[in-house]
């Protein structure tokens, strides 16, 4: 267990390494004049130049590369050119209002998509199997920016009942989340259910299970005690995968509501080639992603005896 | 001969330029219509109240039914940096800047500019010295005392080339030594060329006036937000929101503006997400919308249209000076491919004027008819021919991706070429993105904003060496001709000056300009006493929630 960390610990820090020297070589070759972007597009090209000379911007690509590295060892995260403040003071508070987006989005599409899974997948072919199957079907097949314009037609527009904007300006307010939630709900929750649906299904036709029925046990009791701790360790790890997708997977909903968060911030830094903002948010997504597969593959050897890590007992 | 100032004109301050008493004249017989004195009248040092009543017209002009004082007006709009006013380049920062620091003079949505920081202006007869005479009484939110130094200050500051301000090419007559301080309030400018349209540079929103050490106190107006304006900045960050306050009656020298509050609040790039804002009550106006939104606003009972005619536009801009545009035939050709009446229809569903390839606009008073451009694909075949592409040619243009008019404006241009043998490309970009190369790339569609002036844009844009000459074009005779059209007083005698500006940038082929185009915001249905201004500058003292 111990030998598995380490090694998973050593892959992180190379994934985070290839990671920032792509997105810095990536950036070196787009075109963009940085000192413009900071000093107003009308600064003169003196000006521009002096600043570009004094931010060390006529160095090497790689001595820039290996300045900025040295900084993240020691934590320093360098500034942003878009906010003009430390990367940190940016980046910190929006990461924490996608953790809260995100936090609720799970509250909500876990025990729904498990629930309407396990129902499906228990008595297959019935007709409450077919219905969610194909409410789960149509609901992951609508984009997230169609289905947003629609919730916000309905529940804005016509109803009045929701805000259509969540940029919580002032102060958090639960009833501009509703939406954003929903849009990410109704996306997700049909890809959960359809795989709980499928191990589900699957455990159901096992021998232990026909073996549990024909000693006597009731349906209910079979399900509950024996068919759905098997059931779901597959969509265990797919959830635990779906909080990677939580934290890129955003950029459109976040950009339709107006909410402050990580995809927001990161699609913002995009498109004004904000180097050091970008590469923060590059190595945030990989440790969340690299973390999350982690705790994904610990938790199915937890969960599957039959899974061992590597260079342990056999 | 040089001329002298007028002893008349400079004494007083306050005094007449000699020319009102013949421009009231004209206007009373409508040589000129009363609108054009009116103007012309007040940016010589004339109040506007004054200037209504020499032109035989009631005073003031129609304000929107009032708003009530008090509350939070909550505004839809992008939060940006602002560090600097002077190097300003989006009007979004001065918009939230605006309410701290204020401007000399102020123009209205009726084009007319009006006194401000300035109490009152003079102009010598030659257009080539101007006394201001400030304000008293004015003080700083830190307890200094407004006056000369700080005007003066700010105009060196504007020409000295270190600072990068687009206001060095407003002011290109202008240097650092032709600003004098007469004495604690007033200020005479001495240009080494006439130049008309002084009080409205101005308020051009880079023009906003900081404190004497603004550069001392760290040259940041978010971080230190020193100002005579009626509201201090209460919170400000970058991409969320900003928070002004009103400031108490008696530190603000002014008319107490309505909102005691004022929120602007970054919904992002998301044109849709303003709207949403003020159709569920968050917000009570947003900057502004697009016409392919008119439909959908138009259609919810909870919101009004706003909407402005302006000499805001976007202009299909050659680089005169690359290949294959150093060609004027070249540039003639993409020109003789378009007709602007459809483009008008095709682009902005014809709300707006269209346009005339010589960047003046039929708004401005110093705008003078030119015979109507005809699409010809004949002439321009032939053009191409003789630029030596008998075979057609193939052309990129670079294009911003918001507002949505300007692709879809391009978009028709493009299938205009076509029957010519001309292949045009188009290369969209994010905004940003466009704004590192709108004066580099060989052939861009670039955004321009309303000036008061048809002269202000041809010295901003077209002038030789100008700052924002983005088509590098140069014409030591069209310099000349703008010269001698800003030195001219008279209103129809400064527009036979203005058609041959016209005429040359048209036969130059520069520029093609499809349309002017009218703007739109929404406010929510209480929103009261607000007027959309034709440059998106927000004046919202009036403005109330009813």
């Amino acid at each position: 267990m111990l030998f598995f960390l380490l090694k998973r610990l050593g892959m992180l820090a190379l994934t985070m390494l290839v990671v920032s020297i792509v997105v810095f070589l990536l950036l070196e070759l787009t075109p963009g004049n940085v000192a413009a972007k900071v000093l107003g597009q009308y600064a003169t090209a003196e000006q521009q130049r002096l600043w570009l000379e004094a931010n060390g911007y006529f160095d090497p690509a790689f001595e820039r590369y290996l300045r900025w590295l040295a900084k993240l060892l020691t934590g320093d995260l360098g500034e942003s050119l878009c906010y003009k403040v430390p990367v940190g003071d940016i980046l910190w508070p929006r990461l924490l209002n996608t953790v809260v987006l995100g936090a609720a989005v799970l509250a909500i599409m876990v025990p729904l998509s498990l629930t309407l899974g396990v129902i499906a997948g228990m008595r297959e072919g019935r007709p409450s199997d077919r219905a969610i199957s194909i409410i789960s079907i149509v609901t992951t097949s609508v984009p997230e920016f169609a289905s947003a314009a629609f919730l916000s037609a309905l529940f804005v527009f016509a109803l009045g009942w929701l805000p259509g904007t969540s940029a919580m300006s002032g102060g958090f307010d639960w009833r501009e989340l509703v939406l954003p939630v929903a849009v990410l709900v109704l996306y997700d929750f049909g890809y959960v259910a359809r795989m709980t649906r499928a191990s589900m299904a699957d455990v159901m036709t096992q021998p232990y299970i026909r073996t549990a029925l024909l000693k006597g046990l009731t349906f209910r009791v079979v399900v509950l005690r024996h068919a759905l701790r098997n059931a779901l360790i597959a969509p265990f790890t797919v959830i635990l995968l779906q909080v990677n997708w939580l934290l890129s997977g955003v950029i459109v909903v976040e950009s339709f509501f107006a909410y402050k968060g990580f995809g927001a911030l990161l699609l913002e830094a995009s498109l004004f080639g904000d180097i050091f903002l970008i590469e923060a948010c590059a190595m945030v997504a990989v440790v969340v992603a690299v973390v999350t597969q982690t705790l994904a593959d610990i938790a199915y050897a937890y969960l599957s005896p039959r899974i061992r890590f590597a260079g342990g007992p056999v | 001969m040089k001329r002298r100032p007028s002893a008349v004109a400079l004494a007083a301050g306050a005094g007449a330029h000699p020319a009102i008493p013949d421009l009231a004249a004209t206007a009373r017989r409508n040589a000129a219509d009363r609108r054009d004195f009116l103007r012309t009248a007040t940016l010589l040092g004339l109040s506007a109240t004054a200037a209504y009543a020499l032109a035989g017209l009631a005073p003031g002009t129609a304000r929107a039914a009032a708003g009530a004082s008090g509350g939070t007006l909550r505004i839809s709009m992008k939060v940006q940096e602002m560090t600097d006013p002077a190097r300003f380049d989006w009007t979004e920062k001065s918009n939230v800047a605006r309410h701290i620091v204020e401007y000399l003079t102020m123009t209205g949505t009726d084009n007319v500019t009006r006194p401000y920081l300035a109490e009152s202006w003079s102009a010598s007869e030659d257009l080539k010295t101007w006394n201001f005479r400030l304000r008293r009484g004015v003080r700083w939110s830190n307890g200094d005392a407004f006056g000369a130094e700080d005007v003066a200050y700010n105009f060196r500051r504007w020409v000295d080339p270190k600072t990068g301000s687009s206001n060095k090419s407003l002011f290109s007559g202008l240097s650092a030594g032709g600003v004098e301080v007469v004495d604690r309030h007033t200020v005479r400018l001495h240009l080494s060329k006439p130049e008309l349209a002084i009080p409205e540079n101005l308020y051009n929103y880079p023009a906003a006036i900081v404190h004497r050490r603004f550069s001392d106190e760290g040259g940041d107006l978010s971080k230190n937000p020193v100002g005579t304006g009626p509201y201090r900045l209460a919170e400000f960050s970058i991409g969320q929101k900003a928070v002004l306050v009103r400031r108490e009656k008696s530190a603000y020298w002014g008319p107490r503006p309505n909102p005691e509050r004022i929120l602007y609040i970054d919904h992002g790039d998301d044109p849709m997400a303003g709207i949403a804002a003020i159709a569920s009550g968050q917000a009570d106006l947003n900057y502004e919308i697009s016409p392919d939104q008119l439909e959908l606003v138009q259609a919810m009972p909870q919101l009004q249209l706003l909407e402005a005619a302006t000499a805001q536009t976007a202009v299909a801009r050659m680089r005169v000076d690359r290949p294959p545009f150093d060609k004027v035939a070249v540039r003639r050709a993409v020109q003789a491919c378009i007709d602007h009446d459809r483009l008008l229809e095709l682009g902005y569903r014809g709300r707006g004027a269209a346009g005339e390839d010589h960047h003046v606009a039929p708004v401005h008073p110093d705008y003078a008819a030119l015979p109507k451009q005809r699409q010809d694909y004949a002439l321009a075949r032939k053009l191409l021919a003789e630029a030596g592409h008998p075979n057609g040619l193939e052309l990129s243009i670079d294009c911003r991706s918001a507002p949505s008019w300007e692709p879809t404006t391009v978009q028709a241009m493009s299938a205009m070429c076509r029957p010519a043998g001309i292949d045009l490309k188009i290369n969209t970009m994010p905004s940003e993105q466009y704004g590192d190369i709108w004066n580099k790339t060989p052939f861009g569609f670039t955004g321009w904003t309303h000036r008061p002036l048809g002269v202000m844009v041809l010295n901003l844009a077209y002038r030789s060496a100008a700052a924002w000459n983005e088509s590098a074009y140069a014409n030591s005779a069209f310099d000349r001709v703008l010269d001698r059209a800003n030195a001219t007083l008279d209103i129809p005698a400064r527009r036979r000056h203005m058609a041959e500006c016209e005429r040359i940038l048209q036969r130059d082929a520069v520029i093609v300009q499809p349309l002017w185009r009218s703007i739109f915001a929404v406010g929510s249905k209480n929103l009261r006493g607000y007027r959309l201004h034709p440059t998106n500058y927000h004046q919202l003292g009036g403005a109330g929630l009813g």
